[in-house]
């Protein structure tokens, strides 16, 4: 019995001390955004050109990824809704206002950060882990650069512009994948299923916010599990796995707070 | 010509997901013979299905329970505002049990448990230990990957039974605590609007997705290649691998069947 009390009390400190871990990490984040915008230790932070190669690799490369996944599943979406009004009133007046709208406030940018999270998460935290394990970030440190300026900072600008920018590409290849869907497979009027009338302000904002937010935790998590990483290749997968699963999870526990929060402020009118 | 480098990548890249849509190819129908007659390593099989079934069943049931709670959240107020509370465990329930439910589980147990296996075969790999199989004359394919594909199979399925019940629930609690929905309406909804066959069919996705999955993650794991570096580098492409073949299948599934 008191072995099984050790245990819990052990996972209980480690999952502590692994969450302020990961705090400290948000935060030097934060600070060496402020260190590259206030030029102080000039030439000591990132190399020239890492945020362009960073910007590309996020963003450009998972373009293709994105638009792939996200078109399919807007079809399979709006195929599903409207074979259910199908069986109950055949109205599709509907289904596209209200597609368009929960698309802008959840699918479109959770969907996008939940790829990301697969596709930037695993990359991040097997780069930087695989460094760890060579001992390229104690070089790093030896020579008086900051790991998390080096090698984070950048990842993380990086992530925050792409997840935005991905997210809008999602939402639109969503929208016209499921407009054509609807029209091909149930008859649906374009005109009819192209209406933005549900669409209001707070929904757009509900779209930046949230794909800010993921787009910000992405990296954070998946650098921390990289910079974790012991031991050589099983610790690289390890760390490449821990990353997956917690920016994944972050995604989902942000979209729920997010979306509980903007129910509270709007007054149950989402 | 000014478009030689586009086509260039074009082709390299076309050749390069032949090559992996061979390899996986080539592995399933190794698996596949390797089950007939089917000879299966039985403590091999039981440790992988407590290690990625039971050990899973915590990062399932939460992101399962949140999956839920989402739906009801989205679907809750437009539903209140028509005054038909009646619909929202319709909406809520259909959502989770045909799409979301299947599709975020899968996508969970990838990052869980095929990031995992990828991991650890990419690791044997790297430090040569199929190769020390080999030479003692053991099927790696028999020995190692026929009980991890089928292990994922089963565990999916039954993760994904378990998490759309929890899904369910935490519809009903973010329904009561945030949207004024009585558990007695939310329920009668449920059992008034959702058939058998709206279950069976996020049931059956998630064998298609295991099988994707466990197939993927087998084929990176075992095709890496060089050190530390390969090792992340496969685990990546196994998950993307992964996530691509779920939304793939996902459509055909649901167009198809319907």
């Amino acid at each position: 019995m008191s072995q099984r009390i050790a245990n819990i009390g052990e996972a209980v400190v480690s999952a502590a001390r692994a969450a302020a871990e990961l705090w400290m990490v948000y935060i030097s984040t934060l600070a060496g955004i402020w260190r590259a915008i206030t030029r102080r230790k000039a030439g000591r932070g990132r190399p020239k050109g890492e945020l362009v190669r960073q910007l590309h690799a996020i963003g450009n490369r998972s373009l293709i990824f994105i638009v792939v996944t996200l078109g399919f599943i807007g079809m399979v979406m709006t195929y599903e809704a409207c074979l259910q009004l199908s069986r109950v009133t055949g109205d599709y007046s509907q289904v596209g206002p209200q597609y368009i709208r929960l698309v802008i406030s959840d699918f479109g940018p959770t969907l996008t950060a939940m790829m990301l999270a697969t596709r930037v998460g695993a990359g991040i935290a097997a780069e930087i882990g695989s460094m760890k394990v060579t001992e390229q970030v104690d070089a790093l440190r030896m020579s008086g650069v900051l790991p998390i300026d080096y090698l984070i900072v950048p990842r993380f600008i990086a992530s925050v512009v792409m997840t935005l920018l991905l997210s809008t590409v999602a939402c639109l290849v969503m929208y016209g994948a499921g407009g054509l869907t609807a029209h091909y497979s149930f008859g649906v009027n374009l005109n009819l299923f192209f209406d933005v009338q549900l669409v209001r302000m707070r929904h757009v904002v509900m779209m930046i916010v949230k794909a800010v937010s993921y787009g910000a935790a992405i990296p954070v998590v998946a650098g921390f599990c990289g910079l974790r990483a012991r031991g050589s290749s099983e610790g690289v997968g390890w760390a490449t796995t821990a990353a997956v699963i917690g920016s994944s999870f972050a995604v989902i526990v942000l979209d729920f707070a997010i979306s509980a929060a903007a129910l509270f402020v709007t007054g149950g009118d989402l | 010509m000014i478009l030689d480098p586009v086509f260039e990548a074009l082709g390299a890249a076309a050749l390069r997901i032949a090559q992996e849509v061979g390899g996986i190819v080539v592995m399933t129908a190794q698996v596949v013979r390797a089950l007939v007659p089917p000879r299966i390593d039985r403590r091999e099989l039981v440790k992988q299905l407590y290690k990625m079934g039971n050990r899973s069943v915590p990062i399932v049931v939460l992101t399962a329970f949140f999956a839920g709670g989402l739906m009801t959240l989205q679907t809750g107020p437009f539903v209140k505002k028509l005054g038909a509370t009646a619909l929202a465990g319709w909406g809520a329930g259909y959502a989770v049990l045909r799409e979301i439910g299947p599709i975020l589980i899968a996508l969970m147990f990838s990052g869980r448990v095929g990031a995992n296996n990828t991991a650890e075969l990419a690791t044997m790999t790297v430090t040569e230990q199929l190769d020390g199989l080999r030479a003692l004359a053991i099927d790696p394919v028999r020995f190692l990957i026929v009980p991890r594909v089928i292990a994922m199979l089963v565990m999916l399925v039954a993760l994904t039974v378990i998490g759309d019940l929890v899904a369910l629930t935490g519809a009903s609690v973010v329904g009561r605590a945030m949207l004024d929905i009585e558990w007695s309406t939310m329920f009668h909804s449920f059992a008034d609007n959702l058939r058998p066959y709206d279950f069976l069919h996020g049931v059956y996705k998630s064998i298609a997705f295991g099988g994707a999955i466990a197939v993927s993650s087998c084929y990176f794991g075992v095709t890496v290649r060089g050190g530390a570096v390969g090792v992340g580098r496969a685990v990546n492409a196994a998950v993307v691998a992964a996530a691509t073949s779920i939304m793939l299948l996902d459509f055909f599934l649901t167009y198809l069947t319907g």
